[in-house]
């Protein structure tokens, strides 16, 4: 299959520009085009203002900011030769049919033979943009529909039609799945798709009732969110990210192109305080305010509105406290919507449309459920897909209810309702229920491998309420957090040593891989437990649970199979050690790691602070000498420096040069699999390292650095003491550059300072406030 | 006893350290162009030149070891020329002046090359391996003080506002801004290659600076305190150099002599205000050449910081009017090894320019230092 090397995407509005900025991400070479402006003296002002705005925006669009440099501003007037390099061109022009067709002529005229074209449109059907187009150009064209931000949301939606080169389809699908990290599906060509035709009626179902109801905002968006398993931000919020001033466009395109008895026709129509905030330009985050208002008293203090559906003014916005959500925290979604209060009404009253809706478009959509599901999950951040959802509270009491209700039951659902689900288990395999009421195993697409999977099918090697091991095949093992948030607690630390064992006695097993589907890989200790050690003040305790993780981890450091670790996620304090005494990381794209541990007024404790600093000393990058490496550790783990992705954290030394880095989450295990087997072969476990550190004039070094902290203002004096503490350990303690130091050495050290600022009531606080507000104090 | 004049002076463009156009040139590929061009333009036959003396402040990496020595090489200048690196921080330029000049009257050399050089970009301030001494940390000894918290402690002691440090700035800029419009930089810049091609103008000057962005700046070194970027030099790659010889020496070979060098002094004060050393160094330096303040014309004050040069012109007693004419290092930059040969050779060549009879450069030098020349119209 043919390579995407470089890419031109025309168009550099948000979309366009977070599509190719995620391009770059892939690392392919993109040219950005835009118009030329009016009476414009730099022609390319467009589309380099949207590359100089990608380098700002928040959350950062490109994964390393060396990426802008594969980035080319152009225009469509001066530089459209340039496509005959490109091997895909995306359109993200405005949705307006006239321009894209004309645009589509010159990029025939100019693309070279074999590349690939493809719209962004959300709107238009694929059957309306061909309409008219060049036969040389429409096999080789189609729909990639990205969603915003395209760097964050995993959906990539394709619509061919039957003339579309199967091989173009198969290099789109295989390129948006390995190289952009994308769950790509395959749609048919109704409006809007898949997940904005779910969407846009869920969204218009949700206001409407909610003013039907008389909810407050806040209420709607408590109901309508967790307990649906859908982002806290709830569809007032949802509307606000988005713009109200794109609700009418998406709404009226929808009901122009559905057909007449399409469900959405009923509800359609502008609500009246809608109209009033488009009025006043209260469009949501782009504009002032809108359903949400945040204020700023003259003292600084920040507040939230939020707006009166009924009467169209703002208010102090009030919590949600309805007794239907109570409910629903122990009874889950079912108890919701069984509820008689408002909030319990309003929950079925989302749920029966919007779900029922949902049931009545397979296969007008898409082919399978699970394309649905999943273009949820992927396109708007949903937790559990529409069919899950109600997998959740029973297909056949749901279709009940709905007959009840008098509501009309889709064909589908009835038959889930007989079959007994949307999906099923059988013989350790997820299946799911089709159309001719038969049930399929889920698809995975090559080269994904998923724990839940094998989860399913069996049983684990070792389980403690913290960990469980799980045999991956082929003699690796995977070790899996099982604990609360996945902290790591002693009952972590006693499966890790089972681990080892387990190697010992069974030579089948060669290979460890520590992985699980997260959302976090691992975010720390729990500190609850030394919070509470402290306070009865069994320092001893402490001291073993951290010399006790020293040992584990240095035994997986010097084990004598290879241990990879495939991070997701955040993978901060503990987390981000295990992965520092790993043989290799395989991290997916958008994994967050760093030593935060001076949060909470402790240094890392499991060999962290050694394991950076003999990451600093090996790394090519800095400058020789007793120094450079030294300051690089002190200032990763002393300003707790947390990677904005993979790439960045390779940047920064956490991941090596030789570290795997992965685009699509369903692959990293496999990714990981396969590195740890590469491994085996001659495996030599790494032998102690011994080091040369520069000792007292280190820390003079490290102090005169901090005392420009202070000065400034950024560090405050319990700062100052834990980065003394830090200090001292990574300069190797009674030490000079022409001595040396062992490992064991800097564990002891590391282990005596972190004692020493357990034993702080500054360090005490900032673990109690961390574990009250989840925020770091600053004391 | 021979009298030692200047007879010829050259520098780079000066910009911006990380982000101006010659981030990416290595030093002395840098100050050897300059060495060159200085050469060429003077037409001494190199032949006669005793010594390459350099001053750097940071002699680590690309401008370690005896950097003089391979500039010599890289100017394709004779090997019969000596190269030496000198440090005295700031003042180290000016200090190869300093040390030229006492050869000359010790009969040890007629002709030199005083040079600068400083990448900030290539290598940063405190170098790859600062390596202090724990018993003057842990005494908390000044020794190794941030240079900003020494401006801070003079605009305390010197009871300096943040609007005068600023106004101080905000007159550099328009200096140096009017300088360069006037095309009065060409003479004495060589043109270096940089990003883009060749660099022929100093990329630090701020035309645009006025007392309304400068007030929306926050303090650099300490929250409370009145320092600012703006009020501070910016750090800055640049080379130096000048033509150092005897007054017999230019005469006897064609050279024209820019000024004659008429006394020399060095100083030592508290190094937490260190940016005060101009004073007693100058104080020296004129009682040497029997001159009172008010007989000097032209004086080039190194402007390390607003606040800084603010103290030395309270406590000396300096006429503003006659200082830094074109502009000084908050708006030109301070590469620190290149500065103190920039403002010698430019304290000469203004006195050539402006027809005046003295001129003072004199700079400040952190660990609490002070360096001064006084130079006479020929």
């Amino acid at each position: 299959m043919a390579d995407i090397k470089k890419a031109a995407v025309i168009g550099a509005g948000v979309m366009g520009a977070g599509i190719a900025a995620h391009l770059t991400n892939a690392g392919v070479e993109v040219i950005l085009f835009d118009i030329v402006p009016k009476d414009a003296k730099n022609r390319n002002a467009i589309a380099e203002g949207a590359i100089a705005k990608l380098m700002k925006v928040e959350p950062a669009a490109f994964m390393s900011k060396y990426n802008a440099k594969l980035m080319t501003a152009a225009n469509t007037e001066d530089h459209l030769g340039l496509l005959g390099d490109c091997d895909w061109i995306i359109e993200a022009v405005i949705e307006r049919i006239d321009i894209k067709q004309d645009l589509y002529k010159k990029i025939d005229a100019n693309r070279k033979k074999g590349s690939i074209v493809s719209s962004n449109t959300s709107t238009i059907p694929l059957k309306d943009l061909t309409g008219g187009m060049a036969a040389s150009l429409v096999p080789n064209f189609m729909i990639t529909h990205f969603f915003n931000p395209p760097r964050y949301m995993r959906l990539l939606e394709v619509v061919i039609s039957d003339k579309t080169r199967k091989d173009a389809v198969d290099q789109i699908k295989q390129f948006g799945d390995v190289r952009l990290g994308k769950g790509v599906i395959v749609c048919n060509d109704t409006p809007g798709f898949i997940a904005n035709r779910i969407g846009t009626y869920w969204m218009q179902c949700g206001v409407v009732e909610a003013i039907n109801l008389g909810l407050t905002v806040e209420e709607a968006d408590a109901i309508g969110s967790r307990p649906f398993g859908i982002p806290k931000t709830g569809l007032f919020g949802l509307i606000d990210l988005v713009g109200l001033d794109l609700m009418p466009h998406v709404a009226n395109s929808m009901q122009s192109r559905l057909t007449k008895t399409d469900d959405y026709q009923r509800i359609h129509g502008q609500p009246a305080v809608i109209t009033e905030m488009l009025k006043n330009g209260w469009i949501g985050r782009k504009g002032p305010s809108g359903f949400y208002k945040m204020t700023k008293s003259p003292d600084g203090k920040r507040s939230k509105e939020s707006i009166n559906l009924k009467t169209s003014t703002y208010g102090p916005s009030t919590k949600a406290v309805l007794e239907s959500l109570e409910a629903s925290k122990k009874g889950g979604l079912k108890a919701l919507v069984e509820h008689p209060d408002r909030g319990g009404q309003y929950a079925w009253k989302i749920a029966s449309q919007g779900l029922a809706y949902t049931a009545s478009l397979v296969p007008e959509i898409a082919s399978t459920i699970v394309d649905i599901d999943e273009a949820m999950k992927d396109g708007y951040g949903w937790d559990v897909g529409p069919f899950e959802t109600i997998d959740k509270m029973g297909a056949a009491w749901f279709a009940e209810k709905l007959t009840k209700a008098g509501t009309a039951v889709p064909p589908l659902l009835k038959l889930a309702a007989e079959k007994g689900g949307f999906y099923r288990v059988d013989g350790g395999k997820l299946q799911y229920l089709t159309t001719s009421g038969s049930y399929v195993d889920v698809p995975r697409a090559p080269g994904v491998l998923k724990l839940a999977d094998i989860k399913r099918a069996g049983k684990p090697i070792i389980k403690n309420p913290s960990a469980q091991v799980w045999d991956i095949g082929d003699g690796v093992l995977c070790f899996e957090f099982a604990s609360k948030m996945n902290a790591l607690d002693p009952l972590t630390f006693a499966a890790y040593k089972d681990t080892l064992k387990l190697f010992k006695t069974n030579t089948q097993y060669k290979a460890l891989v520590i992985y699980n589907e997260g959302p976090n890989f691992c975010v720390g200790a729990n500190i609850g437990l030394a919070l509470f050690a402290a306070n009865i003040a069994v320092w001893g305790e402490i001291e073993s649970m951290i010399e006790d993780g020293q040992k584990t981890y240095l035994a997986l450091k010097q084990a004598p199979f290879p241990v990879v670790s495939a991070p997701l996620g955040m993978a901060l304090g503990g987390g981000c050690e295990i992965l520092l005494h790993s043989d290799a990381i395989v991290a997916h794209a958008e994994t967050y790691i760093g030593l935060v541990e001076v949060g909470v007024g402790v240094i890392p404790g499991w060999g962290g602070c050694k394991e950076m600093l003999l990451r600093a000393k090996a790394d090519k990058r800095l400058p020789g000498g007793p120094m450079p490496a030294v300051a690089k550790a002190f200032e990763m783990i002393g300003t707790a420096q947390v990677s904005k992705s993979a790439f960045e954290a390779k940047e920064m030394g956490f991941l090596r040069a030789k570290d795997g880095i992965t685009m699509n989450r369903d692959q990293v295990l496999a990714d990981a699999k396969a590195k740890a087997l590469e491994l085996v072969n001659g495996y030599q476990p790494p032998k102690d390292a011994v080091i040369s550190l520069p000792g007292a004039t280190g820390v003079a070094a490290l102090k005169l650095a901090l005392s420009g902290f202070v000065a400034t203002g950024k560090a405050t004096p319990h700062d100052v003491t834990v980065s003394l503490a830090l200090a001292n350990v990574l300069t190797g303690g009674k030490t000079n550059h022409t001595e040396t130091v062992t490992e064991k050495d800097l564990l002891k050290l590391e282990r005596k300072a972190f004692m020493d600022l357990m034993h702080t009531s500054a360090t005490l606080a900032r673990i109690e406030h961390m574990l009250d507000t989840g925020k770091p104090l600053r004391n | 006893m021979s009298n030692v004049v200047i007879a010829g002076y050259a520098r780079s463009p000066f910009t911006l350290a990380n982000k101006g156009a010659l981030k990416k040139l290595r030093p002395d590929d840098m100050t050897a162009a300059v060495v060159k061009a200085l050469v060429a333009r003077t037409k001494i036959n190199p032949d006669h030149i005793e010594d390459l003396a350099l001053g750097c402040a940071f002699p680590e990496a690309e401008q370690g070891l005896n950097v003089a020595r391979n500039i010599i090489f890289l100017a394709g200048l004779p090997n019969s020329i000596a190269g030496d690196t000198i440090n005295r921080f700031c003042g180290s330029s000016m200090q190869a002046i300093h040390q030229a000049a006492g050869a000359i009257k010790m009969g040890a050399g007629e002709a030199f090359i005083c040079a600068g050089i400083e990448s900030m970009s290539r290598v940063m301030m405190g170098g790859f391996n600062p390596m202090p001494n724990p018993i003057l940390i842990n005494a908390g000894h000044a020794a190794y003080m941030g240079m900003g918290e020494t401006a801070e402690n003079l605009a305390k002691k010197y009871n300096i506002s943040r609007v005068e440090q600023e106004v101080f700035a905000v007159e550099s800029h328009k200096r140096a801004t009017a300088a360069q419009a006037a095309g009065k930089f060409k003479d004495e810049i060589v043109p270096v290659p940089g990003e883009g091609g060749m660099i022929d103008a100093d990329g630090c000057i701020r035309p645009e600076t006025t007392p309304e962005t400068l007030a929306g700046l926050k303090p650099a070194f300490n929250e409370k305190g009145t320092v600012t970027a703006g009020t501070s030099s910016p750090l800055t790659d640049g080379a130096s150099a000048v033509i150092v010889c005897s007054e017999e020496y230019a005469a006897k070979n064609g050279l024209i002599p820019l000024a004659r060098i008429l006394s020399i002094a060095v100083s030592g004060c508290a190094p937490e205000i260190m940016g005060i050393g101009p004073v007693l160094s100058s104080q020296k330096a004129l009682k040497r050449a029997g001159l009172k303040l008010d007989q000097i014309d032209i004086i080039e004050l190194n402007e390390a910081f607003s606040a800084q040069s603010l103290a030395v012109v309270k406590e000396l007693g300096v006429d503003l009017k006659k200082t830094n004419i074109d502009g000084g290092a908050l708006a030109l930059g301070h590469p620190l090894g290149a500065t103190g040969a920039r403002i010698t050779g430019k304290a000469a060549a203004l006195l050539k320019r402006e027809k005046k009879k003295y001129a003072l450069a004199t700079q400040c030098i952190g660990g609490g230092q002070g360096i001064a020349t006084v130079l006479e119209a020929m």
